[in-house]
């Protein structure tokens, strides 16, 4: 009855207060769905279980080489996959772009080579068909493959004869022997299931090749000890095979981790906890403002408050009368920003499976869920503790006797000025914490937005594949595959020109006439070995030469250095036919100059100028790798561009692994360009986002403020203060606010700097991190000046004798 | 004696949801430095307001008002605001102490707002004030620390501290006791004594009569203006005291 009666006075005084009311379920909504859009996104990214049957239990296996995320050695796993008593399910597989030919034409699926058993493991069976068993993957063995139901549909039209179809994968006639059920894409985002041949599996130690491991753990056995065992297992195996191929000594430690956190090399605890952290920021901020309307007005009910009290109304019919107003607002804005996010969600699950070529992970669905409805619940239930709890607990606390007395209103308004100041300054810390470490993604975001690359991929396709190091294990083997691809490819009428780009990484050098007291004060130089004019992709020859085929193994190594090199480390000089140490692969190498080329952008120029790093191009007919990037440029307008590389391919050696199919070279660019355009647009509006809370709150409090101090106000008019006066009162104790916030916001961004200098290794320069602080403090400063000018003023205009008489 | 105050038909109307009523109307009056005024009259016929419009903290509708020889009914507001902090000393009813600050603080408030005084010679002031009243012992305590007779003589003190040419005191009894507001009313006295003007409002017949001049309001209008005999015979037996 009671309840019912404090519901409706509740209700009847939000309707009283239209803007008070819209301007707080505004606030509380922009705070709930942040939080709450958030909190969906990342747990369905990263924590949800596979929408597998027991996806809970299945694990994927990661390799940690040195502390460096890799993943299972084929002979690893030959040697433990029978010895593990803590397992009850282990397996590898790969993926490869396949290409399905169609007529004269084709198309890239993402596929997965697979073994006997993986099918069982993802607890799905075909729809038609039967699964891979392990005489598949014998050598010799009859090609066949499992496809999509996608695939059957498009392909096949959903023919029930598709069993006694064939498809051409890879050059090659393949059975077709199953259909995996609509939705199916396990282990990500495949779409074609081929068997991974023993011999693959089984190549050489000194074999390059990673795969990618899947296993579930026997019951009573816990994660620790499996990982241990398995640790202990593949490192005795590792040792073993290190001392009979001569191979680097490396510390391997072995994690089982979730499929969705093995996508994010392990880093997603970290960025779920970072994003969440950000996003619970906001929700904080909300609240506080939130909070502080509702104080505000609990103070303007102080003297009902304690009338009620005086009468012997008992605190918790004090608490919860007050409370009614927060409960129904955080309720309200509860309810509306689960609608708001369950519409953002079905957006995202729409926009991400349509943005992303592969359609994403097979585990990626947003939408509103269970866990997002609790997650609401607890979220709101959180606002009402620190919106609507905390200040109706206050001000049912008050002391009854103070406020009933006449001229004692200082006591309270003392309490409250306090409490205003704290919030005040609370915000200030934490909008100005948000926007500094905004600032750090949002430059990221616009720099790589922007970037000079110093090429040039117009009409230029790429595609990345490895060369069969079991079928060509000698560099020399692999030299000849590569020029014969290239030269079919050159073949072609519509190809301007070809280069296959490998690369290094970043070498140490020496150059001639230098003392060096360590490796450390070695120059650590870009390197890549190429094969081709560097003009295919825009990069132009200033002075010297270009490689050419007489630049081979058992002649004198030469290099092709960036201008920037030749400035920074010979300025003035002639360096053709100049001489530096590189060190590849463990070994010095004496290389000559032969050209100078124009600068390209590499990771460490990244964020400076294209000239802040330099660039070595080596001979890749000198330096042999069996993985290749290949670059071709095609005349413009050119159609079919991707099928000029299969055609060349298949008439190479159909058995070139491709890893990432032909696309244009920019794809990955403008892929890039777009994510980061994305989340330079997220960056901004979530910061545009608290930046508004932040002015509605410290307008709101410093108004809340003002208004409890209009009293004060009329007493120093009335003995001769002036308006500038009072507004100098006002801003001084404003700015008071802002520098301790600021000052608490720049000392953690200062801790962050470090961490995250060192984290990147310096990508940023020093001065970097005080552009943006001082940015931030200028910034943050106006508006939240301007926020406490606004109603100082509109105080100060009231005549002193109606201040004196403002209750 | 001079005149410190004209009022030259002043009128205050105040605009409340369209309906509009005059609190003064057309008051014409005039005090000479050194009087002490007593203001009474109904609730709600204008006193407050009257002792407003004297102490600038509000401007008059109509009409002239003079102080000292000056024409401030036009003033901007911040040249009230510098006449206030020079001229005038308040006493509210409700002493109107800022809680946040000290004794002294409060004591301190006006010359703060003037400008050219050190904080030395703000402070030595405000202490002798504080001496004067009897409250230099409490000078840092906060006013919710203090008795209400206390709290009204750093409120006459705060009054003071600036030498302001008339102390206007609304109501300064209202909230005391019969002990306090007796002490209150013999520092009014001795202010006025040494030379102080004074304009009070009072609704207190008794209090009233301890002024020299008695000015009663009624509907926003003056209807009596009279010089208390009482007042005057107290001031000659207290001159004949002093010259023995």
């Amino acid at each position: 009855m009671f309840t019912w009666l404090d519901f409706k006075y509740a209700l009847r005084l939000l309707f009283n207060a239209p803007k008070f009311t819209a301007m707080t379920l505004g606030v509380l909504i922009g705070g709930l769905s942040i939080s709450l859009f958030t909190f969906s996104f990342l747990y369905s990214t990263v924590y949800k279980p596979l929408p597998i049957t027991d996806g809970d239990t299945a694990k994927a296996v990661a390799v940690f080489e040195n502390g460096k995320y890799r993943y299972l050695r084929g002979f690893e796993y030959l040697q433990i996959k029978d010895s593990l008593s803590s397992l009850a399910e282990f397996g590898v597989y790969d993926n490869a772009d396949v290409r399905v030919t169609v007529k004269q034409s084709g198309k890239n699926y993402i596929g997965s080579y697979v073994r006997a058993g993986f099918f069982e493991y993802s607890r799905t069976l075909p729809i038609i068909g039967r699964v891979i068993n392990a005489n598949d993957s014998v050598s010799g063995a009859v090609p066949v493959a499992l496809i999509s139901y996608d695939i059957w549909q498009n392909e096949y039209q959903g023919s029930d004869d598709v069993l006694n179809e064939s498809i051409i994968l890879n050059g090659e006639i393949t059975d077709v022997i199953g259909v995996m059920p609509e939705g199916y894409r396990f282990p990500n985002t495949s779409k074609i299931w081929l068997p991974l041949s023993d011999e693959v599996l089984d190549a050489t130690a000194d074999n390059r090749g990673y795969f990618y491991g899947f296993a579930r753990i026997k019951s009573g056995v816990n994660l620790a000890q499996a990982e241990q065992e398995m640790s202990q297992a593949v490192n005795q195996t590792y040792q073993h095979y290190a001392k009979l191929y001569d191979l680097p000594q490396l510390e391997k430690k072995v994690k089982l981790l979730t499929f969705q956190m093995a996508q994010t090399g392990n880093d997603g605890g970290i960025a779920f906890a970072f994003l969440m952290s950000v996003s619970m920021l906001i929700l904080l901020l909300a609240c506080i403002n939130v909070g502080n309307l509702l104080l505000a007005r609990s103070i303007e009910r102080q003297k009902e408050t304690a009338v009620r009290a005086a009468l012997g109304a008992k605190t918790y019919r004090l608490v919860s009368q007050l409370m009614w107003e927060g409960i129904i607002i955080a309720s309200v804005g509860g309810v509306l920003s689960v609608l708001l996010v369950g519409a953002a969600l079905d957006y995202t699950e729409v926009a991400i499976h349509s943005w992303l070529p592969s359609g994403g992970s097979f585990w990626w669905h947003y939408g509103m869920d269970g866990v997002t409805l609790l997650m609401a619940v607890v979220f709101t239930l959180i606002t009402i503790l620190l919106s609507a709890f905390l200040p109706a607990w206050r001000s049912a606390h008050q002391d009854v006797n103070a406020t009933l007395r006449d001229g004692t209103r200082g006591a309270q308004s003392k309490k409250s000025g306090r409490i205003s100041r704290f919030l005040v300054t609370a915000q200030v810390f934490l909008v100005a914490t948000l926007m500094l470490i905004g600032s750090i993604s949002g430059y990221i975001a616009h720099k790589l937005i922007n970037i000079e690359m110093g090429d040039d991929y117009q009409n230029v396709m790429s595609v990345r594949f490895t060369i069969p190091a079991n079928k060509y294990p000698e560099s020399q083997q692999q030299i000849a595959l590569l020029q014969s691809l290239m030269s079919k490819l050159s073949q072609n009428p519509s190809l301007v020109g070809v280069i296959s780009h490998n690369w290094i990484g970043e070498s140490r050098v020496m150059l001639d006439g230098r003392e060096y007291l360590s490796d450390d004060d070695k120059p650590l130089i870009d390197t890549v070995a190429i094969v081709g004019n560097t003009e295919t992709i825009g990069i132009d020859l200033v002075a010297g030469r270009q490689f050419t085929h007489l630049d081979k193994i058992d002649r004198q190594k030469v290099a092709i250095i960036s201008q920037s090199m030749a400035q920074r480390y010979w300025p003035g000089e002639s360096v053709l036919g100049k001489h530096f140490s590189v060190n590849v692969n463990d070994k010095n190498e004496e290389v000559f100059i032969v050209g100078i080329v124009s600068n390209r952008m590499n990771p460490r120029s990244m964020f400076g100028k294209i000239s802040d790093a330099d660039e070595i191009y080596l001979s890749g007919l000198q330096f042999a790798d069996p993985f290749q990037i290949l670059l071709y440029k095609v005349l413009p307008n050119s159609q079919d561009a991707d099928e000029i590389f299969y055609q060349a391919m298949f008439a190479t050696d159909r058995n070139i692994e491709i890893v990432y199919a032909v696309q244009e070279a920019s794809a990955n660019r403008n892929k890039m360009r777009e994510s980061m355009n994305l989340m330079s647009n997220i960056t901004f509006g979530t910061g545009f986002f608290a930046l508004l809370l932040a002015m509605v709150g410290i307008y709101g409090l410093t108004a809340n403020s003002v208004a409890q101090r209009t009293h004060e106000v009329g007493i120093r008019r009335a003995v001769g203060a002036t308006d500038q006066a009072i507004l100098k009162m006002f801003l001084k104790q404003g700015a008071k606010q802002l520098i301790v916030g600021l000052g608490l916001a720049l000392l953690l961004f200062s801790l962050i700097s470090v961490v995250f200098h060192s984290f990147t290794e310096g990508i940023f320069p020093v001065y970097f991190y005080f552009t943006q602080a001082i940015s931030v403090v200028v910034g943050l400063s106006v508006v939240v000046m301007f926020a406490i000018y606004m109603p100082s003023k509109r105080a100060v205009k009231m005549e002193p004798s109606t201040a004196l008489r403002y209750e | 004696m001079s005149v410190l105050i004209t009022l030259e038909k002043v009128s205050k109307t105040f605009l409340t949801d369209e309906i509009e009523t005059r609190a003064i109307n057309e008051i014409s009056l005039a005090i000479e430095q050194g009087e002490y005024v007593a203001l009474s009259g109904q609730s709600g016929c204008g006193k407050s307001t009257l002792l407003s419009l004297l102490g600038l903290l509000d401007s008059p509708s109509t009409g002239q008002y003079t102080l000292a020889g000056k024409v401030v009914s036009t003033l901007t507001r911040n040249q009230r605001a510098e006449i206030r902090s020079k001229e005038i000393g308040f006493v509210f009813q409700s002493f109107n102490l800022i809680s946040d600050l000290t004794v002294l603080e409060n004591v301190m408030l006006p010359l703060t707002y003037q400008s050219g005084l050190t904080k030395k010679v703000i402070e030595d002031k405000a202490n002798a004030v504080l001496e004067k009243v009897q409250m230099g012992h409490r000078k840092n305590h906060f006013p919710s620390q203090l008795s209400g007779g206390q709290q009204q003589r750093v409120a006459v003190a705060r009054a003071l501290v600036n030498d302001p040419k008339i102390i206007l005191a609304d109501e300064p009894t209202g909230n005391l006791d019969s002990t306090n507001a007796e002490a209150v009313l013999q520092l009014f006295e001795q202010l006025h004594r040494e030379g102080a003007t004074i304009c009070m409002v009072t609704h207190d017949a008794a209090s009233a009569q301890r002024a020299s001049r008695r000015l009663e309001m009624f509907d926003g209008r003056l209807i009596k203006d009279s010089a208390n005999q009482q007042q005057t015979t107290n001031n000659v037996q207290a001159i004949d005291v002093a010259v023995g």
